[in-house]
């Protein structure tokens, strides 16, 4: 999709580590120190800092049990969770500052290789899934309504993580375009209006994300 | 010459893709809008079917972003 990272240093001499990947691990980093911290000092009566992370479980707890029903909400909840929680934390970090304008920190959403990967996780994620709540009705699923939409289906199994890659990818990208032209044009103040709705956006394109995933998810483990 | 042409082709892959998608959000907020001022209790659901429908209409917009963005660096 003529992008290109530049590669700051191979590691092992093979795996070329680029900006998004120094993010993907600074990321990483901090959402583990927050959970092990949270982990750590788990009380009966919480402080304000359990509170915080507990209301926001509880968000994702409510907001995948609207989607697909407790039970089933609870049973895939890590999955989704932390679909979610990596995206919006991946959006975030571009717009702190200095993040996109080095080679060295980018955020990762802005390049399709990582969009692209979490759109093969999650196919495989709803293969798995799908396979796991019923062989038979996973392949039934092929052929119904009718026989001769096999192929349409087929297709259409590969087209939902494609299209879930390129929307993340294309939003975050063109919001740092956007950000970046307006920038050029005038410096000063005027750039903080895209950005103030790219807080927005940012949300919502994880919010969509995982909200189609778990959608998808629907559909393959309905119960018959 | 050809630099110009691929601007131009940039410019317009750009507008019209954003005018459909335009035109069926509009649509489907305005629905939206109307159902939940005749129903209010059924907004909750009723709001996570429209950001659901909306990102799907988006994306079209997003595809033709991709190709104008793809032009302009060709320039």
């Amino acid at each position: 999709m003529g992008e290109e990272s530049k590669v700051i240093f191979p590691l092992f001499g093979i795996l070329d580590v680029t900006g998004e990947v120094v993010m993907m691990w600074i990321i990483l980093a901090v959402i583990t120190v927050i959970s092990l911290i949270v982990r750590h000092n788990l009380k009966e009566r919480p402080g304000i800092f359990q509170n915080v992370i507990e209301t926001g479980v509880e968000y994702l707890d409510n907001f995948f049990g609207d989607l697909l029903g407790r039970e089933k909400s609870r049973r895939y909840f890590s999955f989704l969770a932390a679909l979610f929680i990596f995206i919006i934390f991946a959006n975030y970090s571009g717009l702190f500052p200095g993040v996109g304008q080095t080679d060295y920190v980018k955020a990762p959403t802005s390049s399709l290789s990582v969009t692209a990967g979490l759109g093969i996780v999650s196919f495989v994620f709803l293969q798995i899934a799908g396979l796991r709540a019923g062989v038979k009705h996973y392949f039934k699923r092929f052929v119904s309504p009718m026989f001769f939409m096999l192929p349409l289906l087929l297709l259409d199994e590969f087209i939902k993580p494609a299209s879930l890659a390129l929307r993340l990818f294309g939003n975050v990208f063109g919001e740092e375009m956007v950000t970046e032209e307006l920038y050029s044009i005038f410096p000063i103040g005027v750039p903080v209006v895209m950005m103030a709705l790219s807080l927005l956006f940012c949300a919502l394109q994880a919010m969509v994300f995982t909200m189609l995933v778990s959608i998808y998810l629907d559909e393959e483990t309905e119960a018959e | 010459m050809k630099t110009e042409i691929i601007a131009l082709a940039a410019a317009i892959a750009i507008s019209v893709s954003t005018l459909g998608p335009a035109i069926g959000q509009g649509l489907t907020a305005k629905s939206a809008m109307e159902s939940i001022a005749r129903q209010p209790d059924a907004a909750k659901d009723i709001r996570s079917t429209l950001i659901i429908s909306l990102a799907l209409m988006e994306a079209l917009t997003i595809y033709g972003l991709l190709i104008a963005f793809m032009l302009v660096a060709k320039i």
